[in-house]
């Protein structure tokens, strides 16, 4: 089974048990039906993006500087516009 | 600086769930006396700020890929034609 089968079939069990519950095929407590089955699709969209907010957050707090590895890349970045210039490719 | 728009973006992060969390799935459990109901909103609007952020964003994204792709167009017609 690949990542997208199991994505794919996880998305579909989430929206049939949500699909059932909104069509009011089970029977809940007429609060919970009214007030909170509506709003969980808003919820879950805003709650992923506040999750990715948080990881970017995080990997920007905790993220160190390494100076040797800036000057290798700005060299090989160089090196690769001189190459292509030679190539005939339009570099900036 | 950095460091310190990393920490702002996950406050912003942790605070606007907890807001909306509780908002969404604990409001309609409190009673309407309470001084906890003045914290929050109207509920519909639980459902409206979400999608005007959607539309906005849709509408930025779109905004954004065409300018670019025009521009794009543009200097490959100019090659083109040079």
């Amino acid at each position: 089974m690949t990542r997208a089968q199991q994505h794919i079939s996880l998305g579909l069990l989430l929206s049939s048990v949500y699909l059932s519950c909104s069509l009011g095929l089970i029977p809940l407590p007429s609060k919970i039906q009214d007030e909170v089955i509506p709003y969980l699709p808003f919820w879950v969209i805003v709650s992923f993006g506040a999750y990715l907010l948080f990881k970017l957050g995080l990997g920007v707090f905790t993220f160190n500087d390494v100076p040797d590895a800036y000057k290798e890349l700005m060299g090989q970045i160089d090196q690769a516009k001189t190459e292509l210039r030679a190539k005939g490719v339009s570099v900036d | 600086l950095d460091q310190l728009v990393g920490l702002a973006m996950l406050v912003v992060a942790s605070v606007v769930f907890l807001y909306y969390t509780i908002w969404t799935l604990l409001m309609p459990f409190v009673d309407e006396d309470h001084p906890l109901q003045s914290l929050f909103l109207p509920r519909v609007w639980a459902i409206r700020i979400p999608v005007i952020l959607i539309l906005l964003g849709s509408a930025v994204v779109g905004s954004f890929l065409s300018v670019v792709m025009i521009r794009s167009n543009r200097k490959k017609a100019l090659k083109a034609k040079a």
